[in-house]
């Protein structure tokens, strides 16, 4: 009964293509939920950044520092990445002194917000790179969610003078 | 933390990849965490207490050479157990691009995954026909690790990616104190003496062993009490073949050594000298040999630069330049001052890659990858000085 096996192979492949497609499903998911924890993650560093550089300002550097971190921490989200390179620059700008705990405090939070910001970029990119896929988008997968918006500031990577790691 | 580390490769026979995750992990347990590796093994080879066996590993051609993994439907199941059993804060794999333990772990893994790349390789044929495949893997990955700027290239121009760039860590206490071979390395003074160090592949062009053989037998005849110490796999007929035969007695071959004997190798020399021609994309040697306090005589390449913080810490000579390299020793076989000078920048460098350093640094990409995970930001004791 040759019309049998055409049912037979017509179910294998539904259900072939629809585990693809909930996988699929699942992976576009997956890959939001991670792309805006990361984001989290990075808004919680960059506010512990600015924190540190203002408890410095306050003590060392003064009112121009004191201000950019000010900004950084108020800034609407339209403006926050400008604000956020304005802070780096101020930073790199003053002379850290490696010994003073709250200079090392503010080199910390840069280095930790460094690796936010790769994680967050890289993670950010898988997302849409899934989301952008031509299944995904005429399935209209992942609706509901917002594309995951790349924050594109500089390396906030600060070096000290003297750049000998303390063990 | 809770830590489970993955090493493609067998601990039973030794390689960079391995010692790496060995020190690795010996160095987050001095600081405190929790870890577990898992590696292919057979249940009865002698392992640390932290190593897991994974099952025997069989060998398979790779890449150009033998690599010994383990791979299949035993090796998954193997995988899943520990990973459920370990219940780890996070799970960092080694070469996860390579059909291995590593891959089957980012593939059975849910929470945060750290991988490092190790090679500079690009992207194989094979990996490029799996294009879609690569990126399954590669998406499961949280953050990515690169030992070597050349790796992180790779990373960056061939898998769409950045990757944090923290070098091969080198175990200094392990150096530092080591003995010196018995009557090693012996008188050292103006004009005469001196003990000249090469340890690798001496039959392997890119290692530019004939560039250092070329300069030996020039200076050797007028500098008496010159010796040369070689280590490293090979045929001693080879080795010795290659000189005069009036010089071969002041020759020394160790043959394969350990790691011990290399540590005590690097302190038995004046000079080590890596005169490579290409092809190094770190440098994991001039590091050892710095931790020794032993003075660097080095090819002039980008990684070996990088290393030597531009020649402050060893003397760089023009690539490939048997003449060069032989000034570079004259020089320096005669001044013991300035190989003092040499050494001592070397320490401060050397203490950058020091074990305890490198993995405070490992541990903060261990927080970035487990903060993008859950969006909490974990507090500065996990990764602090401890």
């Amino acid at each position: 009964m040759p019309g049998m096996w055409w049912a037979v192979g017509a179910i294998v492949l539904v259900g072939l293509v629809s585990t693809y497609l909930v996988w699929t499903a699942g992976r576009v998911e997956r890959l939001h939920a991670r792309a805006q924890s990361a984001a989290r993650a990075l808004d919680a560093h960059l506010l512990r950044r600015a924190a540190a550089a203002a408890v410095l300002a306050e003590r060392r550097y003064g009112v121009e520092l004191y201000a950019a971190a000010r900004i950084a921490l108020d800034a609407h989200p339209d403006e926050r990445e400008a604000a956020e390179n304005d802070l780096t620059r101020q930073l790199r700008a003053v002379q850290l002194d490696p010994v003073d705990p709250d200079c090392e405090a503010v080199v910390a939070a840069s280095r930790r917000l460094a690796l936010a910001r790769q994680v967050h970029t890289d993670l950010v990119r898988d997302a849409r790179a899934v989301r952008g896929r031509t299944l995904v988008r005429l399935l209209r997968m992942g609706r509901g969610r917002e594309w995951p918006r790349y924050f594109d500031i500089d390396d906030p990577i600060l070096t000290v003078p003297a750049d000998v790691p303390t063990g | 933390m809770r830590i489970g580390i993955v090493c493609p490769y067998s601990f039973d026979v030794p390689g960079g990849v391995q010692n790496h995750v060995m020190d690795l992990a010996e160095a987050l347990i001095a600081l405190g965490h929790e870890v577990s590796v898992l590696a292919p093994a057979d249940e009865d080879s002698p392992l640390p207490s932290y190593v897991v066996p994974a099952g025997r590993a069989v060998p398979l051609p790779y890449n150009g050479s033998v690599a010994r993994i383990a791979f299949g439907p035993v090796s998954t199941a193997r995988v899943r157990r520990w990973i459920t059993r370990g219940d780890f804060d996070v799970l960092h794999v080694h070469e996860p691009l390579t059909l291995s333990l590593s891959l089957l772990a980012v593939l059975s893994a849910r929470g945060p995954v750290v991988a490092t790349f190790h090679t500079a390789m690009t992207r194989s044929r094979a990996l490029a026909a799996a294009q879609g495949v690569l990126q399954i893997v590669l998406e499961r990955i949280t953050a990515r690790i690169a030992v070597s700027a050349l790796a992180r290239k790779v990373q960056v121009e061939h898998m769409d990616g950045g990757a944090v760039e923290i070098p091969n860590g080198v175990a200094v206490a392990k150096f530092a104190h080591a003995e010196p071979l018995p009557g090693w390395p012996g008188e050292c003074g103006p004009g005469t003496g001196g003990t000249l160090g090469f340890l690798g592949r001496f039959t392997e062009p890119r290692k530019g062993f004939s560039v250092l053989r070329d300069a030996f037998v020039d200076l050797a005849p007028s500098r008496p009490g010159l010796r040369l110490l070689v280590a490293g796999p090979g045929d001693p007929d080879d080795l010795f073949g290659q000189f005069p035969a009036g010089l071969r007695d002041r020759v020394t071959f160790l043959g394969l050594v350990s790691e011990e004997e290399k540590a005590r190798m690097l302190r038995s020399v004046h000079l080590y000298v890596a005169p490579n021609t290409g092809g190094e994309s770190f440098g994991m040697i001039l590091t050892e040999a710095l931790a020794a306090g032993t003075t660097v005589v080095a090819s002039d390449l980008d990684a070996f630069r990088r290393v030597l913080d531009g020649g402050r810490a060893g003397r760089l000579f023009a690539t490939g330049d048997p003449v060069a390299l032989r000034d570079a020793l004259v020089d320096l076989l005669d001044d013991a001052a300035a190989r003092a000078t040499l050494t001592d920048c070397g320490d401060q460098v050397v203490a950058s890659y020091d074990w305890p350093v490198v993995a405070r640094r490992v541990l903060e990409v261990y927080a970035a990858a487990i903060e993008a995970t859950d969006g909490r930001v974990i507090d500065e004791e996990w990764v602090g000085p401890g």
